[in-house]
């Protein structure tokens, strides 16, 4: 028999999970590329702290003031607002915690149990649930300093509404681990997922243009369907207590209750359905694909021009780019975005007719937001090679080569994305003028070819591995994002400058020479940087395999 | 050290041409020395396994021949080509199969072996043509079309093999070639890569699995706590162990010889009295 004399309580187990995930996110932090991650990620740190301290301020500000002047009611808001927070973060910024399976301490002797209690008590120590909690003080603060009376309600409510929240996010969090264990499910639920996000910004433009007079009182009533939710429940506790309506105060109290004892039983099926063996892990290998003519490869097609290993860069990068869901809808939402923001805030049907956007202002901010959106992956642009990264330097060709490729493929990709967004632009607010356009399409040429050289020392100083797929940890390093972010902001402003001068000057081509002036010396540095940056590349392939490998 | 280089017998027409050769290859990883003045000396077409205990730094130098990893100092000359010197020349002359295979996940089978193929300078018809026939031959080509994610390690094993051969390579370099393949496709490329050695092909192969090491190995080394211990053909090895019938001894017996038998496992298993 096994010398297991007596198994740890639950409080040590959490103890020795605080202390394994510490050890994590120590040993990674040592190794070197990661200090300078640990940079980007202090920054970030302090963002979100101070985003959340002026948020405390907020919920304080208005508890106290719906507390205090009578409008209990309201305050379902505050809790509303708190629980989609709570429930979608943790989806949206997972990345930036240790990557630790929770499931993995099934190895461990547990009882199903201290593994229960166990992952409730994870849930308490990510982003969202901290932030939430600090909010919901502050909540607690503003009643006990207004509304005194109130304080034992809420404080019940909000316990009954903490629990509910952090059994509900583990609960949407294993589900989310079983369906996103299966390659396919994965890559369609984050590409509708993204779909979803932006479509958000077209729901205004529907209901305006579709939804009539009749559309408030429906939206009204929808809402009132929403009372039963945990943060209307919530809020509803203090309306009731407010009001000394008992019975009311039973019911939002008994609806927290039972929302917790669903969710807590449908997390107790969950895990213990993982506590007895369930298996996530995708199968070997489907079905064989039907054999028959070989389809010609992309590089086959690719211009004679293309020395072979270009050309099969450029190939590999296509095919990646159309198994790529999450990149791929990078592609689909610039244009979608451009058409939104002319519906928006420009056009014959523009929401703000009076004060609608000129051409002369549209052209160039569409062209800077979609090289900003195109251009940013390509400072990681090694992210998804895997351990295909060890191919580039295993085979006879120089990293330009490796690096040409992508940058081709990545030049075509904005063209064909330029093309169809300034097609949008001509088709809704009419043709700018021809200094003007082609001042815009000298300065995406500028801003594309300034940025190249940037972001390819980026990529292979500063890589980050990404999965297809997984939205968890899918970030560039925070030195890439703040390169990125500095480069693009220079560029920005020069470009603003030179588009400028035409006015200051009255030359309306002036920008459009300037900016080819502007292209051709970037053209230089970047073909001068290629060499340079192949032996860059031969002192950083141990990083870039390690990094990319792992 | 054990030298046994230089004794072994020719017995095709390119076993004089060295295929590779290091001199005091060394690399160092902060304090720890990985590998340690390492001479190696591998005879055009020769079956070579490069054996050694976990962390003995066989991976290690075989990454450095490849140029995956830039040795600390030392000289490497594969084929008669100094590596520092004419890197893209050399690589040009090799196939690897690394450890971890580097393979593009989200390519075909048949997509990858194209970017191969184009990566080695083939073109675009040749490339179609060996694509289809290493396919064939490796039993992939019902799989062409799924992805390189959805294979199973062995399946992934056989094509990053298939990868390295595309270009028709004068030296390849195995690390641990047989992991996880089935017994039917493991037979195949042993035949394979027996026609590939008679052919004049340089192998280069490392694996812990010592029976298949000393089926199809000529000759071997052994590097142990990054220093080359042994080295020299099969016969050679059996001869220098002294105390056993020479035709009694197997591989795993002159390994175990070598690098394992020091008297201090026997210690320190005693210590564990709470597990024996």
């Amino acid at each position: 028999m096994a010398d297991v004399i007596q198994l740890p309580g639950v409080t040590e187990q959490l103890k020795l999970i605080a202390g394994l995930r510490w050890n994590l996110l120590k040993n990674n932090l040592q190794r070197k590329n990661n200090r300078w991650d640990l940079i980007g990620m202090i920054l970030a740190a302090a963002g979100s702290a101070s985003v959340v301290v002026g948020l405390c301020v907020a919920f304080y500000a208005g508890a106290y003031f719906f507390l205090t002047t009578g409008r209990a009611s309201w305050m379902p808001l505050l809790y509303w607002a708190i629980f989609l927070w709570w429930q979608l973060v943790p989806i949206l910024v997972a990345g930036f915690g240790a990557n630790f399976e929770f499931r993995n301490l099934l190895r461990f002797p547990l009882s199903l149990r201290a593994f229960y209690i166990l992952g409730v008590g994870y849930g308490f120590a990510d982003f969202a649930a901290v932030s939430s909690l600090c909010w919901i003080a502050s909540m607690l603060v503003a009643a006990a300093v207004g509304q005194v009376r109130l304080l034992p309600v809420m404080a019940l409510a909000s316990l009954l509404f903490v629990l509910v929240n952090v059994t509900l996010e583990r609960l949407i969090g294993s589900w989310l681990e079983k369906i996103f264990a299966n390659r396919r499910a994965r890559e369609l639920l984050v590409g509708l997922f993204v779909l979803s996000v932006v479509s958000m910004n077209f729901l205004n433009l529907a209901v305006q243009h579709w939804g009539g007079r009749g559309t408030r009182p429906r939206i009204v009533h929808l809402v009132s369907y929403f009372s039963w939710s945990p943060g209307s429940l919530a809020g509803n506790a203090l309306a009731a207590a407010s009001d000394g309506d008992s019975q009311a105060l039973v019911l939002t109290v008994g609806g927290l209750l039972a929302w917790l004892g669903a969710a807590s039983w449908l997390l107790w099926m969950r895990y213990r359905a993982q506590y007895l063996g369930e298996e996530l892990s995708e199968s070997a290998a489907p079905s064989a694909g039907k054999r028959g003519a070989r389809k010609q490869t992309a590089s086959s097609s690719l211009p004679g021009f293309l020395s072979p290993p270009v050309a099969g860069v450029m190939s590999k990068e296509f095919h990646y780019l159309t198994r790529n869901g999450f990149s791929f809808l990078t592609l689909i939402i610039p244009p979608l975005m451009v058409a939104f923001f002319t519906l928006e805030f420009a056009g014959n049907n523009s929401q703000i007719k009076e004060h609608g956007l000129a051409p002369q202002l549209f052209f160039p901010a569409a062209m800077a937001y979609l090289i900003l959106i195109l251009l940013s992956p390509a400072y990681n642009s090694f992210a998804f090679e895997g351990h295909g990264i060890q191919s580039y330097f295993m085979a006879p060709v120089r990293m330009r080569d490796v690096l040409v490729g992508k940058n081709l493929f990545l030049v075509c990709v904005v063209i064909v994305e330029l093309a169809i967004s300034l097609g949008v632009l001509v088709w809704r607010i009419g043709f700018p003028g021809l200094p003007l356009f082609l001042s815009t399409i000298a300065a995406a040429a500028f801003a594309v070819t300034g940025q190249l050289t940037i972001a390819n020392w980026s990529a292979l100083s500063f890589p980050k591995k990404m999965e297809i797929g997984k939205m968890k940890g899918q970030r560039n390093s925070g030195v890439a994002v703040w390169t990125a972010f500095g480069v693009q902001i220079v560029i920005g402003g020069i470009a603003t400058i030179v588009l400028l001068a035409g006015g200051w000057f009255g030359n309306p081509w002036l920008p459009a020479i300037l900016f080819a002036g502007l292209t051709a010396a970037a053209l230089g540095g970047y073909v001068a940087s290629l060499d340079p940056l192949s032996a860059l590349a031969e002192r950083k392939k141990e990083l870039l395999i390690e990094t990319l490998c792992r | 050290m054990i030298e046994f280089a230089g004794k072994g017998v020719g017995k095709r027409q390119n076993m004089h041409e060295i295929a590779i050769r290091t001199e005091q290859l060394t690399r160092r990883f902060g304090a720890l020395t990985a590998v340690d003045s390492v001479d190696l000396r591998v005879n055009a077409g020769q079956f070579f396994g490069f054996l050694g205990p976990n962390g003995a730094g066989k991976s290690t130098t075989i990454k450095m021949l490849t140029g995956l990893l830039a040795p600390t100092s030392g000289r490497m000359e594969l084929l008669g080509l100094d590596f520092q010197r004419n890197p893209i020349d050399v690589k040009r002359q090799i196939g690897v199969v690394p450890e971890g295979m580097g393979l593009f996940e989200r390519l075909t089978g048949s997509e990858y072996l194209h970017f191969v193929g184009r990566m080695y300078g083939l073109d675009g018809p040749t490339t179609e043509k060996r694509t289809t026939e290493l396919l064939e031959f490796m039993q992939l080509a019902d799989r062409e079309k799924t992805l390189i994610a959805d294979y199973s390690h062995g399946m992934q094993k056989k094509l990053a093999l298939a990868a390295a051969v595309i270009h028709g390579p004068r030296i390849l370099f195995l690390d641990e070639p047989f992991e996880g393949v089935d017994a039917l496709a493991a037979g195949a490329l042993k035949s394979l890569l027996g026609r590939m050695t008679e052919r004049g092909v340089t192998i280069f192969l490392t694996s812990h699995v010592l029976e298949i090491v000393e089926r199809l190995c000529s000759h071997v080394a052994i590097i142990h706590q990054g220093r080359l211990v042994a080295q020299g053909s099969l016969e050679e090895l059996r001869a220098g162990i002294p105390g056993v019938e020479e035709e009694k001894k197997t591989l795993e017996e002159i390994f175990l010889s070598i690098v394992g038998q020091s008297g201090g496992e026997q210690a320190r298993l005693e210590e564990l009295t709470w597990l024996t």
